[in-house]
Formats: C-alpha cells, structure tokens, sequence
C-alpha cells in the first residue's frame, strides 16, 4: 500500500500530528502501519478501495480524549473521519471520503451507560453494537426490545445517525434518538435536548429541549463527533402476529402499495417492511449460478424457477402486529379484509405471546444473515444501495418499478428491489449486487449508477442516503434555489468547523479548506 | 451465558486488560461467531467452496495460525478485514491458535 498524507501536509507534519494522538490515547491506540490501513478500506469498494484510504487511524477511549484528539487535529490540520464500529457496509464502510484523513475509531467507546427497565429507554457509546445490547437485554431479563437494521454487525448509535431502519414499531432509528452529546469542531462538548440542562433528570424522556432543537444537525453531517446517545426502546408486548404475503404478479405491486399505505397512514401496520421482489430470498440463501448462468440480467425463466422453489410470488414481504392480545387480534381481522380478497387463499398468521420462545416473536434479534447477498455473484463481493424516496402511491411504485427494471435489464444486471413501506413514504432500495473481481460487472455498475440517479431525479425523487463515491452527486440533486441547502450547510460548516476537520465532503458538505475537493 | 462472555470480551478488550491468558475459543465465539458458527454467514460462504465438511473453522484440520491472522487483518472474498480496535493483536493471536491447533 502506497503511503498517503492528508491533503496540503507533509510526513513530517503527519507524524508530528500522530506523535500528539500518542500521547492522547497511548501508542498502541494510534494505528497507522500498512496494515491497519487496509483495515479501514472499504470492503465493498467499487474498485480498489485506495480513492477512500486513510493515513491511519486514532481510537479514544473517552469523550475527554476525543475532545483532546479534535483539538491536535485543528492544531495540525488533520481531517478526521469519525466512525463507530466500521460497519456501514455498501456505503462506504469506514473509509473515509477524503484519502489521507484519519479515521477516529469509537469502538473502544463500547459502554452501555444506562438502561431504564420502566420508561424503557438506554444511554449508549457509540462502538455499542446491536449484538452487545441484545446480549445485555437478555442477560439482564430486560424486557425491551430492540430494532435492527438487516446487517445487525454495526453500532446501533452509528446506524440511527445514519438513519437506518429496522422492522418494528420503533423502526425509524433515528427517530428513537433522545439526547446526545457531542463533541464540536472546536473540541467543546454540547449536550443536546433537555441534557443541555446539566443534571436534567429528563434527558432521554423528551426529545426537545428549549429553543430550537439541533439533534438532527448530527444526523448524515459532518458537524460533531456524537459520544453519546440516549435512545428509545421497545417494551415487550404481549402479543404479535406475523403474516407472510406473496403476490404472484410483477403488476401487483400497483393494487398492493395503495392497500398497504392505508394499513400503514391508519397505524394498523406499525412498522416499516420490505415489500421485495424473488431475488431478495434467491440471494439471501443462494447463488447466481444455482439458477443461471449465463449473461445478461437475470431472465424470467429463471426467475419463474426461484419462485417455484421457495415457493413464493414476484413480491413478497412480511406484517407485523404488535400489542396487546385484543388490539393484535383486530388488526389482524382489518389486515385480512383489506387484503385476502386480492389473493387466492387466506393468510397464514404465526402468533407469538409472552412467555414464549423469543424466536418466534417479531423482536428485533441481531443477524448478519443479510450480509449473504453479496456473493450472489460469486468472488470477491459487494453491493451499493440506490434508494429513491417516493410517496406512498401504487401507480408511481410500478412506474417507478417498470423504469427500474428496464434499466437494469439495459445494462445487464440482476434486478434486486425493495420498496420499503414507512408510514408516509416509501423507500425504493435497489440493491446492485457485484463481484469486485470481474471487470465486466465492475465497467456496468459504474455506468449504471449515474443514470439511475438521472432518471429517477427527472421524476422527482432523491436518495435517503449513499455510498462515499455518490455523496457530491446526490447532495448535488438538491438543487432547489439554486442549491440554497447547500450554502446553508457549508456556511454552518465554516462557522463552527473553520479548519475543516471533521469528515470534510460527508454528504457533499465541504468546508472551506477542502472545497476544491468538492467538483 | 454465551451472551455474557460477548460483553466480558469486549470489556476486556477496551480496558487493554492482557494480564489473565485470552481462552481462544471464548475469543472466538465473540469476534468471530457472528458469522462462523453453523448456520452463519461466513459458513454458508465456505460451504460453497471448500470441502465438504470444512466450512465451520472449528472443524478445519488445514487452518495456520498466520493464515488466520492474515485473512482476520486483510479480509478475504466477501469478509471485511477485522481492526485492532475491533480484535486486538493479543486476542486475534489467541483465536488463530485455537483454530491452527497447534499449527503455526
């Protein structure tokens, strides 16, 4: 791996900036050897990885030491890249945007600092994974449940500042959020919400505090480090429900979206679910080549296999119910109305009451299952995620599907969609799955990428959220007045990080020292 | 009890505690079960091209300390490379010789 410097330094600025991180976090916590670069390069690059390395890596123990580390990085000029527990796998992983920043790794923050059985909400470090509060949840006899997202690997901080869902009521992940701290540009610590109030004994009851509410200027930013979440749980029902639905028809998806919204605006359904085509159970438990191997993009006929051998419908997703034995019961009955008329037998409901074996309920239990995907290839794999927000419209959903589809069969790739249901949206994830390894696959991901942003922004949808290399272009699509979001965000950006340190160009927001990164 | 020692390791790690030896298959089970335990994403992976009966490490009668060293820090097909923050360098070399059982 060749050497990289930060942008504008020499070595001997570097070391002299890592030599200051030592003597913060103690040698063995600054990792900068060739080798534990190549930790921190992107798993899942399209390409090498080395457009997003870093020139080392710095692990804190503390909030102190983070305070400590971001003020010797205004001092040397050293943009740091803060990461939680590495795992953002598809965008972008931990590596960071601009080569030659130093990756700040939280892991070592793995503290879980509160949990409070009765009102049901947690105090976490960013380097908490979803395992570890799981794990401490059932060893405690906790009962809160947990959201998850699909890859349960990472930081569950990481993932809500993200904005990551998962699949129960509480979902909406960084809507769970109540109180943070926070680490400034200018090494300051802030708490946020009613913690701006030292000793406040609500912190993490109410989400706001006095005067504007800033939480969300930590979400998807480059604004502060976050050392601390306060975060809402789920408390154990008595009741769910789970029902699985498969609609046999590519065209189903117009009936089926418009129903499903109005389970969904109605807070008959609670939670976001995927609303996903056969390839998402084809990869998730099986290879390209178990169905087809040959080129061009995934034909009917195989697809007509897939389903036939899982024994499921082009569209596939799963409902939840969740609450008190009666109210489960109703919806469930509200569900079956709205939805059994269209399909060609009665829905098969799987109940789970408490008491029961937890597997069989619909709590959020951390997995990497989903990670199986990314050898549908075979190889070296990976995938990016181009995901669209939409409104929630049965029409727009299969035009949208229709335009999806037709392009990805343009350019030869597996068509891997989802349309995830929130309460007022719905979020269009295509997943474009590949082999890092093959040239082919690798040329066509990089020409295809592009044109689906295009297309879709003609039509007046954005991304929720991307990998490193499409940042500028999606921050880029909001262009209204002129790019007026974006001016904003540069100027908070100068005004409170006027060295540009921390995680310059993170979704397209570059201070002024790097901005000539910026086109 | 599986769960406990996740949250033991992971203490452990954070407060740089390597006076008490690493149990490699302790260390195992926590850095690396996600995955590598039957059922899991990384067996699933192995099963499709290593011989039959080899895609749970544990099982593996081929595995090198320094292979598994080697393979943890620069990753390998569809698995990321593992940090020091994530495994240090005491507790990846306990986990390679308990998989190398004894060889190096």
């Amino acid at each position: 791996m060749t050497k990289i410097l930060p942008p504008g330094l020499s070595q001997g600025a570097l070391d002299r900036a890592l030599a200051a991180f030592e003597r913060i976090v103690g040698r063995q916590w600054v990792l900068a050897t060739d080798e534990d670069r190549t930790t921190y390069l992107d798993a899942y690059a399209i390409g090498d990885g080395l457009s997003h390395q870093p020139a080392g890596a710095v692990a804190p123990a503390s909030a102190e030491e983070v305070q400590a580390i971001v003020r010797i990085a205004n001092e040397h000029r050293v943009p740091l890249w803060p990461t939680a527990r590495g795992k953002n796998l598809g965008y972008g992983g931990s590596a960071p945007l601009v080569p030659g920043s130093i990756v700040l790794d939280l892991g070592r923050m793995n503290r879980i600092l509160d949990v409070d059985p009765k009102l049901g909400h947690c105090l976490l470090e960013p380097g908490v994974g979803f395992y570890d509060l799981y794990a401490y949840l059932q060893e405690n006899r906790i009962p809160l449940w947990m959201s998850v997202p699909g890859n349960g690997w990472g930081s569950v901080m990481g993932n809500a500042l993200e904005r990551g869902i998962g699949y129960t009521p509480y979902g909406d992940h960084f809507a769970q959020i109540c109180g943070l701290e926070v680490v400034l540009p200018d090494g300051g610590l802030l708490r946020t919400g009613m913690g701006a109030m030292a000793d406040n004994a609500a912190w993490q009851c109410y989400q706001h505090g006095f005067g504007p509410s800033w939480d969300q200027m930590f979400a998807q930013s480059n604004f502060g480090v976050v050392t601390k979440m306060g975060f809402w749980l789920m408390p154990e029902p008595e009741a769910t429900i789970r029902l699985k639905v498969s609609l046999p028809n590519p065209e189903d998806i117009g009936w089926a979206i418009d129903a499903l919204h109005r389970l969904r605006l109605d807070r008959v359904i609670e939670h976001n679910f995927v609303f996903g085509n056969y390839l998402r159970d084809a990869a998730s438990t099986s290879q390209r080549v178990d169905w087809y191997d040959g080129p061009g993009a995934f034909p009917q006929s195989a697809a007509e296999k897939v389903m036939k051998h899982f024994n499921i419908g082009w569209w596939n997703f799963t409902l939840g119910l969740f609450g008190h034995e009666g109210v489960v019961k109703a919806r469930e009955e509200i569900v079956r109305k709205t939805l059994e008329p269209h399909l060609d037998k009665p829905l098969v409901a799987e109940p789970w009451h408490r008491g029961e074996p937890i597997e069989k309920s619909l709590a959020g239990r951390p997995s990497v299952a989903a990670l199986q995907v990314v050898n549908w290839y075979g190889g070296r794999g990976g995938h990016v995620g181009f995901s669209p927000v939409m409104p929630p419209d049965g029409r727009l959903a299969l035009e949208q599907f229709k335009r999806m589809k037709a392009r990805y069969d343009e350019f030869g790739q597996d068509y891997y969609t989802s349309f995830t249901m929130g309460q007022r949206h719905i979020n269009n994830v295509n997943l474009i799955l590949y082999n890092r390894d093959d040239p082919v696959i690798m040329d066509r991901i990089r020409r295809l990428f592009p044109v689906l942003i295009a297309d879709t922004k003609a039509h007046g949808y954005a991304e929720y959220r991307t990998h490193l290399d499409y940042m500028q272009t999606v921050a880029g699509s909001f262009d209204f007045n002129n790019g007026a979001m974006a001016r904003l965000n540069q100027a908070v950006k100068d005004a409170i990080d006027p060295n540009g340190i921390i995680a310059p160009g993170k979704n397209g927001i570059w201070p002024r020292a790097h901005r000539e990164h910026a086109a | 009890m599986k769960a406990l020692v996740v949250i033991a390791a992971m203490l452990a790690t954070a407060a740089g505690q390597a006076a008490t030896p690493i149990d490699g298959r302790t260390a195992f089970r926590a850095h690396c079960g996600f995955c590598h335990l039957e059922g899991g994403t990384g067996t699933i992976m192995l099963g499709r091209r290593v011989p039959k009966g080899q895609a749970l490490l544990e099982a593996r009668p081929d595995l090198h300390a320094d292979y598994v060293r080697a393979v943890a820090r620069s990753g390998l097909n569809s698995m990321p490379a593992l940090t020091r923050v994530e495994v240090d360098d005491a507790t990846l070399a306990a986990i390679a010789d308990y998989l190398a059982k004894g060889r190096k």
